[in-house]
């Protein structure tokens, strides 16, 4: 950023730090104070203020915002943008974003890592980068007030300049830049009222349209760099499988064929172009220990599963009232299981990655979620420290959680440090869909009880599944403490150690949006049963809850049948502590027409959800046709607050419910003989557009702050679907992907 | 040999077994052609042949010797949008704009041949082109759009 030294000393408790670039412009830092939810260990020393956006002003006028989230589709660049040109007063047509580096600076206030995930952006954002942006509109108009030697009061901030009121001057933002770069911070500049809003809540444009529309947007797989080398690997297909020999002499004759050795998952084959490197993997022959899961099926996880349920009754994570009592003295019980597949993730975008080692520093390009942590993933692989690794972000072809895993990165890496020379590595899609950290699988155990007259007394919920952060860990725990050795990011990665001390939040991802079951129920027990088979697994769009609504609202859809009641006057009658639940409910029963008769042959299902602080309902339409769900409307209403860009929210909606239907309808990884059984497209379908419903999305108008919109869309669509699919056939679909016979 | 793309004879070295889409990615540089499945399922890749779509990840170098083809960065101009490029913009169609290249010439070979289409039309010519983050009702909004721009103009 060409920062001359600030002229302004930082104390702890500013928030921003403002400086004169060298080229005459105004740089300024916005330093945040971290979140409380990481514990006070992270407030004891100057990390705990975290820089979390930059923004530039050069003596061109070209304004330059530094994003440290990443843009996968989600609009969050849109999103952020806006919020500072609201409070600079320019239009975020004009402000340049650049994307972050890697630095302790930019990392998520809710994580203390540097990453994209869990919807937060917004959220966690709102008020500082405003903030930002109001701190440098009031320092631009001091720098103005001095040049027109005048009172702060006769200036004002319009359309990137400052304007002498009722006099027709006018200061382009450029050319008073390094002069505002030398007023004092204003400690608590006023933020612009919601009626004042020029672009919140307004602006309906992209910012990243264009690029997406003439294919000249740069996706980590369209990076090159000089001297590079593709690389494709062969891994276990057996999962955690390990290498025992490989024998490459027909492959290295094969036309391209730099070099071919093993890595530590396997081996990889370097080639001068990509399909060299392909055909010449054809003709690689490897032999594989395979390990502890080679007999492992999708059946036999289940019936493990169901042993565990059965053996172990988990922990309590929620428990009001005393269930147990109410079991006895409950007139009938509803007892029911219900289980969900792993799913990949199969963003468009295969994984792949460039690293470049050279006298101990590391370049990479990488389309990833989490800059910091796949710094790490390089320094596990190399010689080289975490500090002395660049991460280049370039686009994403959709991340859904993916790319917060750094696998792919790891893997270029330690090719690259083998082949002496720049290596892009490149997964196919096969290998995607094989090799992926999946949705994880769980098996749940549902029991309610009833008394006479028919009311539910009780709620029990069993969830047996794995916890998320026994796999993320590994990569994230060192990324918190990047200066530690090597030899101990192994023991950082462990559960018991990490959480010593370490800031890591508590992991709820199994439970997520069962916890948190808002029905009025006097008696409501959520339990956890721990188990793990062994499959990498890891976050997908909403994460827990993108199973656990399913559970929650099909079971409660099931006791409103079970006691004769309107599945959506039911859902309301127990929701009276839940008034914005309640409120898109009522207003999703409005919109859908949810009273009236739908023509012969179409039913409808509804569900409603709280996930990323957002509440969403969604009625769904179908038919079944010859043999198969047919779904014809999805009607959506959204509480997520203020809403910054309204076309978004819509966007954002849509693609989580037609990425929901293709999981409730199609999703499915299954395992036998410890081998992933799908591959490509063809047996991993994703929704295609003659599947895809009408979708009718209504925001609910909020003065609440916002919250969460890139996940939020997803959890209640299978559920609405499954619940339409009963009232149709009568049947109670008790596990996804939904099947008729 | 030599390939025309883009209305551009090129001289390529590649084995003729090499799909068409590494030959316009990694030696003539047009990035804008994605890779998504290799097996023609996705639609990712999608380009003109003498005007009619095809999957450049299943089709071999040697078989588009001698023949025309047109990639993203040959269906309109920064001055020039073709009428798609212009509604996929008006109706923020991208999300992570992935799949955009592809689909969008899947949808201008549509309306080359069908200046009017009906939603079936549309559904039959574009489900073979995925979309992971569902931008499908745009799309299909988008290409009603384009063909209401050009009736107009």
């Amino acid at each position: 950023m060409n920062s001359i030294s600030p002229s302004l000393s930082v104390s702890r408790r500013q928030f921003l730090r403002a400086s004169a670039t060298a080229s005459g412009g105004l740089s300024l830092g916005i330093f945040l104070p971290g979140c409380s939810s990481l514990g006070s260990s992270r407030v004891t020393d100057d990390k705990a203020w975290v820089a979390n956006a930059w923004l530039e002003i050069s003596a061109s006028s070209e304004i330059i915002f530094t994003l440290d989230r990443v843009e996968m589709g989600q609009g969050t660049a849109t999103g952020l943008t806006t919020l500072l040109a609201e409070e600079l007063e320019v239009m975020p047509e004009r402000i340049t974003i650049k994307n972050a580096p890697v630095d302790n600076a930019y990392r998520n206030p809710d994580y203390g890592l540097q990453m994209t995930g869990g919807s937060n952006s917004l959220s966690s954002s709102w008020g500082q980068i405003r903030h930002a942006g109001a701190v440098a509109r009031e320092m631009l108009i001091s720098a103005a007030a001095e040049v027109f030697e005048v009172s702060r009061e006769e200036c004002r901030a319009i359309d990137g300049s400052i304007e002498l009121r009722g006099v027709g001057k006018a200061l382009p933002y450029g050319v008073i830049a390094a002069l505002a770069a030398t007023q004092a911070l204003p400690s608590n500049p006023t933020l612009k009222q919601a009626s004042e809003f020029r672009y919140i809540g307004k602006q309906n444009n992209r910012l990243d349209i264009s690029g997406k529309v003439n294919g000249q947007t740069a996706y980590g797989i369209d990076t090159e760099v000089n001297g590079m080398a593709y690389a494709v690997i062969t891994r276990s297909p057996v999962v955690g499988g390990k290498l025992k020999t490989f024998d490459a002499s027909k492959a290295m004759q094969s036309k391209g064929v730099i070099d071919i050795f093993e890595i530590y998952n396997g081996v990889a084959v370097v080639a001068e172009q990509y399909w060299q490197a392909r055909k010449a993997q054809t003709l690689l022959e490897t032999d594989w220990e395979e390990g502890a899961l080679a007999k492992l099926s999708s059946e036999e996880m289940f019936d493990t599963f169901k042993r565990a349920a059965d053996t172990d009754e988990g922990e309590k994570v929620r428990d009001e009232g005393d269930f147990d009592k109410a079991l006895d003295n409950a007139s009938r019980v509803v007892e029911v299981e219900y289980q969900t597949p792993f799913l990949a993730h199969a963003t468009l975008e295969p994984m792949n990655c460039i690293v470049q080692i050279n006298d101990g520093k590391a370049e990479v390009w990488a389309p990833t979620q989490a800059p910091d942590l796949a710094r790490i993933a390089v320094a596990r692989v190399s010689d080289v420290s975490p500090s002395d690794v660049n991460v280049n972000v370039t686009a994403l072809g959709g991340g859904f959680g993916r790319r917060l895993t750094q696998d792919f990165v790891e893997e270029a890496a330690a090719v690259a440090n083998q082949a002496n020379r720049p290596i892009k590595l490149m997964w196919s899609r096969e290998e995607d869909t094989k090799h992926d950290w999946y949705r994880p699988a769980s098996f749940h155990k549902l029991r309610a009880t009833l008394n006479a007259s028919n009311e539910v007394t009780g709620w029990d919920h069993q969830i047996v599944a794995p916890n998320l952060m026994d796999w993320y860990v590994r990569d994230a725990a060192p990324a918190q403490y990047p200066w530690s050795p090597k030899f101990m990011y192994n023991m950082l990665g462990t559960v018991g150690l990490a959480l010593q001390g370490i800031a890591m939040p508590k992991d709820h991802t199994a439970v997520e949006g069962a916890l948190e079951a808002p029905y009025d129920i006097p008696n409501l027990q959520v339990r956890h049963t721990h188990a793990d088979i062994g499959v990498p697994v890891s976050f997908w769009r909403s994460v827990g809850h993108s199973q656990n609504a399913f559970y929650v609202e099909s079971f409660v859809d099931e006791l409103a049948h079970e006691t004769a009641n309107d599945p959506l006057q039911y859902r309301r009658s127990l929701l009276k502590n839940h008034p914005r639940l309640r409120n898109v409910l009522d207003l999703v029963a409005e919109k859908a027409n949810w009273n009236a008769p739908l023509p012969q042959g179409v039913f409808r299902g509804v569900a409603v959800h709280e996930s990323f602080k957002s509440y969403v309902a969604q009625v769904v339409e179908l038919s079944i046709e010859y043999g198969t769900i047919k779904v014809h409307r999805v009607f959506c209403v959204v509480d997520c607050g203020i809403v910054v860009n309204p076309d978004i929210v819509k966007a954002q909606m849509e693609g989580g419910i037609i990425f929901a239907l293709t999981a409730a309808l199609h999703g499915e990884i299954t395992l036998e003989k410890g081998r992933v059984e799908q591959s490509n497209f063809d047996d991993y379908a994703l929704l295609r557009m003659n599947e895809s419903p009408v979708i009718e999305v209504h925001i609910v108008d909020s003065e609440e702050s916002p919250t969460g919109v890139g996940e939020p869309g997803v959890p209640p669509l299978a559920p609405a679907l499954a619940n339409a699919v009963f009232a149709a056939t009568g049947k109670r679909l008790r596990s996804l992907p939904l099947k008729l016979s | 040999m030599k390939i025309n793309v883009n209305g551009v004879e090129r001289s390529v070295e590649f084995d003729p077994d090499t799909p068409l889409l590494w030959v316009i990615r990694d030696e003539l540089k047009l990035k804008g052609t994605k890779f998504g499945c290799g097996k023609g399922l996705c639609g990712a890749c999608t380009v003109h042949f003498n005007g009619t779509p095809i999957r450049s990840c299943i089709t071999p170098v040697a078989a588009v010797e001698g023949h025309s083809i047109t990639t993203i960065e040959g269906l309109g101009s920064d001055d020039s949008p073709h009428p798609l490029q212009v509604s996929w913009q008006q109706l923020n169609v991208p999300q992570c704009g992935y799949c955009q290249s592809g689909q969008l010439m899947s949808a201008s070979a549509l309306i080359a041949h069908n200046p009017n289409p009906s939603d079936e039309d549309i559904d039959g010519a574009m489900s073979g082109n995925l979309c992971r983050c569902g931008t499908y009702p745009r799309i299909k909004a988008a290409i009603h759009l384009a063909a209401d721009n050009i009736k107009n103009n």
